[in-house]
């Protein structure tokens, strides 16, 4: 039995607005406990009435993340496209598969509403595909030459309305603000890490008497502070990530209305042993179609594994031992 | 100016205004319905061009199939009278979707009967306008199909609203009327299993 895409939707929905809240719980408490352990270890030196070092943290997360998301924005998915070195298919090709695929294109654009995106095609073996960019209108869809090749026209029917599902969600936009936040994080860590230097170099200079160096101790209160929120910040980010894939898989059966598309060409990734996608392409790991387990542990991992996708589009637990390409004849 | 009179032309005044709210959100839902439709009829102008293309195809390899080629033309003629038809109403109406769905289902099984002849051709199912014409067939059916949805939707928007208290007291004398949907009839699946006891 298929599943109810439209409960499996509000289900991945839910639980992305609940890590998203998650993600600003984690810098606002990091920030109170940051100005509560400098209170208690630095009380002689740090008695100002407001709370500076936790506004500090505070700010400088949510300015680099702004920044940063502002940089994202600029650039739209045929930048991110071309970046990986994808080409732009003419939308008037007259080559037989080229023409297969702006037509799928063509079809889930009308399914889902929004403006047909422009669409590259990457030279690569491996079944891949992304959708990239900020918004419907600026988005743009890659597939690989794999991807066009070795799947049959339903299941490339499924692949690409599962990157319309992640164009119809916003997800990179989604994707972009984590992955800003986790740079706002990287970049406290950072100041924490110079700051302690510069500390320790002042030190000699300064009388010890009152304690602790106020310089060493904030420094060091960023350090600790930063490095845990972009720890657990960086497990988060992968998490949303794999819950926006189970939506976007979800989403993919509610436009096709055909749940063996997508799950066949799972089942083909699943058995195909080639990995072969551009190095240069690995800072939109999160924005891929599917992501082979050797790229990160999988707390990591910003996509489920296949099996699981392919559970959850069947209704149930997927068997290994099945026999494959059973429902795609 | 008597305060009665003024009470009255206060009211006057509400009723004008609360009526043309209705209207205007009748003549809004009836754009949809129509913006809709020429979605669906873009893509049905595209198939119905596309078959003389596929006989011209066809011709030289099933050129003894002639009945099969016949069916294909004629109910592709039928569809395309019933699509003119609509187009010269400025729009679908309340019976005009249902023939034309009709129509184009049986251009539909004519064109499946073709395909499924052409197997019996190595050589024509391979060449590459073949391919080619099959492509863009199935490619217009899937838009037709999921236009249909949206189409289906606003029709339902637009009726409702006509059917609703109190834009019903109104909606005819605005000059608006029912629309029919466009359903697909799947006859195979509509057909009760046949149960033989003997």
């Amino acid at each position: 039995m298929a599943m109810n895409f439209w409960q499996a939707q509000q289900q991945a929905k839910s639980k992305t607005t609940f890590y998203l809240i998650t993600f600003i719980v984690l810098t606002i408490i990091t920030a109170v406990l940051a100005e509560l352990a400098l209170r208690t270890y630095a009380g002689k030196n740090y008695q100002e009435p407001v709370p500076y070092v936790g506004l500090g943290f505070l700010a400088v997360t949510f300015l680099v993340a702004g920044f940063n998301y502002l940089n994202y924005t600029r650039a739209g998915g045929s930048y991110v496209a071309e970046s990986v070195g994808a080409e732009l298919v003419d939308p008037y090709t007259q080559d037989p598969k080229e023409r297969q695929l702006i037509n799928i294109v063509e079809e889930i654009a009308l399914a889902t509403s929004l403006p047909v995106p422009p669409v590259y095609i990457l030279k690569a073996e491996e079944i891949n595909a992304f959708a990239a960019g900020t918004s419907p209108q600026n988005a743009a869809i890659t597939v690989t030459t794999g991807c066009l090749y070795a799947l049959n026209r339903d299941e490339l029917q499924g692949v690409l309305a599962h990157e319309f599902g992640h164009i119809y969600n916003r997800d990179m936009t989604i994707g972009m603000r984590v992955a800003a936040m986790i740079m706002g994080f990287f970049i406290v860590t950072y100041i924490g890490l110079r700051l302690l230097q510069f500390g320790s170099y002042s030190r000699r200079s300064n009388d010890q008497k009152n304690g602790g160096n106020p310089m060493v101790i904030i420094g060091l209160v960023f350090l600790v502070a930063g490095a845990v929120t972009w720890f657990f910040g960086s497990i988060l980010q992968a998490m949303v990530s794999r819950q926006r894939e189970y939506l976007a898989d979800a989403c993919s059966v509610q436009y096709t209305r055909n749940p063996a598309g997508i799950a066949g060409a799972l089942k083909k990734i699943l058995n195909s042993q080639v990995s072969d996608m551009p190095r240069s392409g690995k800072p939109f790991a999160h924005l891929y179609f599917n992501e082979h387990e050797s790229f990160f542990s999988r707390i990591f991992a910003s996509h489920p594994p296949l099996s699981e996708r392919i559970a959850a589009i069947e209704g149930g637990k997927y068997n290994d031992s099945e026999p494959l390409n059973q429902k795609q004849i | 100016m008597s305060t009665t009179l003024m009470v009255i032309i206060g009211l006057i005044v509400l009723v004008a205004l609360w009526a043309s709210g209705i209207y205007n959100s009748l003549v809004q839902l009836r754009n949809q319905v129509n913006n809709a439709w020429s979605q669906i009829d873009v893509q049905l102008q595209r198939r119905y061009d596309l078959i003389p293309n596929l006989i011209e195809a066809v011709k030289g390899y099933m050129g003894y199939e002639k009945s099969t080629l016949e069916a294909v033309v004629n109910a592709r003629n039928h569809a395309q009278d019933a699509r003119s038809k609509i187009a010269q109403s400025g729009g679908p109406t309340e019976s005009s979707v249902n023939e034309l769905a009709q129509a184009d289902a049986a251009v539909k099984g004519a064109l499946t009967n073709i395909f499924a002849l052409a197997e019996n051709y190595p050589q024509l199912r391979a060449s590459e306008n073949m391919q080619q014409l099959q492509e863009e067939l199935t490619s217009t059916e899937n838009k037709v199909a999921f236009t249909r949805q949206a189409y289906n939707d606003s029709v339902m928007m637009y009726n409702t609203k006509q059917q609703e208290f109190p834009a019903v007291l109104m909606a005819s004398a605005f000059g608006h009327h029912l629309v029919e949907l466009f359903q697909v009839d799947d006859v195979e699946v509509k057909k009760a299993p046949k149960v033989n006891f003997s």
